[in-house]
């Protein structure tokens, strides 16, 4: 029996693996490979995801039982004393924070409300092209979706370029943006613009905390951003920064 | 347990919200601790396995938000993945990842692209589909978390028939749930 050729990349041999991890059958020092993978190949952890999802049915064998006080307590003690973040880089994120932290990346749109998925067309994006040119925008919205997304796409330079916005009546939600720096409260660094645009000016004396393992979220307010200075709505999206 | 309620408390976690953290432990940890208790088979171990799960947790609800994944699986994930990792440093196993694969029966063209679509045939299903031994091992793996020499031992075959029946069986599962 000949060794298959490993540069190959064999489609079986990606969903044995990761079924295998999945499974739990793997040795350690596999899993950490498994794990390594799954840090830069999306397409292998939608593979390993979609592997969890499958067998996930088997988890009602699992019983349920109480575990004893003390577990918790030792619990929020360690979560207590997270450590204070890493100086920041405050001379390379003032500016040029938006492109080189690659927010929109990082950030993921997933709507703890939606039942149907968010379904979209693209039919404005793909007709013919304008003789006036300029942009194309293009809305998207989902059933009973908690946010829509707007395309915009500018074929002068072929950006496409794609932005939440509060779904609902006009003027009735707000995405409002969160900051989460360890041991700290949540800071807002603003609503985000129904246009879709998605920039914001984040005030000078909070440039410094934008850094690599700061933690975005976005939650859904009241129109116009929480009234109580803290996120009041579901999080429909949290990511943690990281450079490009 | 909705899971849209535990959803909604992973997210406020993500927030470092601590209240919701509390909660979101009340309604999920005996669950996660049955896990942690079938996997290792010890109290004490499972008690302190719990508690690196749920600082997991803790450090990881922003991750959840981005995977879209159902919030239950994801909990359960986390502690089946942490409670193997010390049952496989406890008891260390033989590497073979970069072995050869005696996957000769096509099952899937390798042309075939992999298209990943969350819509795919449940599970059950697909298992009735694989002879009861098989499937009673792929199933075992998973709850117990046992190893490839584990599950040789338990039905009575080589350990290299073992890994082709595992290895087999996914790929026969993927198919079905394929089609």
């Amino acid at each position: 029996m000949t060794a298959p050729d490993k540069d190959m990349r064999d489609p079986r041999r990606d969903e044995v693996i990761a079924g295998e991890y999945v499974l739990g059958v793997l040795s350690a020092e596999d899993r950490r490979k498994v794990e390594a993978r799954l840090a830069r190949d999306r397409q292998f952890a939608a593979i390993v995801n979609r592997w969890e999802e499958n067998l996930s049915t088997f988890n009602d064998d699992y019983e349920a039982l109480q575990p004893p006080p003390r577990v918790f307590s030792a619990v929020e003690q360690r979560i207590l004393g997270a450590a204070p973040p890493d100086a920041a880089f405050s001379g390379k994120v003032a500016g040029g924070f938006w492109n080189s932290l690659a927010l929109w990346r990082a950030l993921a749109f997933a709507s703890l409300a939606v039942t149907a998925g968010l379904a979209f067309s693209l039919s404005a994006l793909l007709a013919p092209r304008p003789t006036s040119g300029g942009r194309l925008v293009a809305d998207m919205s989902g059933e009973n979706a908690a946010i829509n997304l707007v395309a915009r796409y500018d074929e002068t330079n072929g950006a496409l370029r794609v932005t939440p916005i509060a779904a609902g009546k006009e003027k009735e939600k707000s995405l409002e943006l969160w900051l989460v720096v360890d041991g700290k409260s949540p800071v807002s660094l603003g609503v985000l613009p129904q246009t879709g645009e998605g920039e914001l000016a984040v005030p000078a004396d909070m440039r410094g905390n934008l850094v690599q393992g700061a933690v975005f979220a976005v939650s859904i307010e009241p129109f116009g951003g929480s009234p109580t200075g803290h996120a009041t709505g579901p999080v429909i999206a949290s990511g943690t920064a990281r450079f490009e | 347990m909705n899971g849209n309620d535990i959803a909604y408390l992973i997210g406020r976690v993500s927030l470092k919200d601590r209240k919701a953290f509390a909660t979101l432990y009340d309604r999920s940890a005996p669950k996660l601790f049955g896990v942690c208790l079938r996997i290792l088979r010890d109290r004490s171990e499972a008690e302190d396995a719990l508690q690196d799960v749920y600082v997991k947790i803790w450090q990881r609800a922003d991750r959840y938000v981005a995977s879209q994944a159902n919030p239950l699986a994801w909990l359960a994930a986390i502690a089946r993945n942490h409670a193997i990792d010390v049952v496989r440093t406890r008891r260390p196993v033989a590497t073979d990842i970069d072995e050869a694969y005696d996957v000769a029966d096509a099952l899937m063209t390798p042309e075939e692209a992999v298209v990943i679509r969350s819509e795919g045939r449940r599970i059950d299903r697909c298992m009735q589909e694989l002879a009861s031994e098989r499937a009673s091992a792929v199933r075992r793996a998973y709850i117990e978390g046992l190893s490839y020499e584990e599950l040789a031992e338990i039905h009575g075959v080589p350990l290299n028939t073992m890994r082709t029946w595992l290895r087999r069986s996914l790929l026969k599962l993927r198919e079905c749930m394929s089609r």
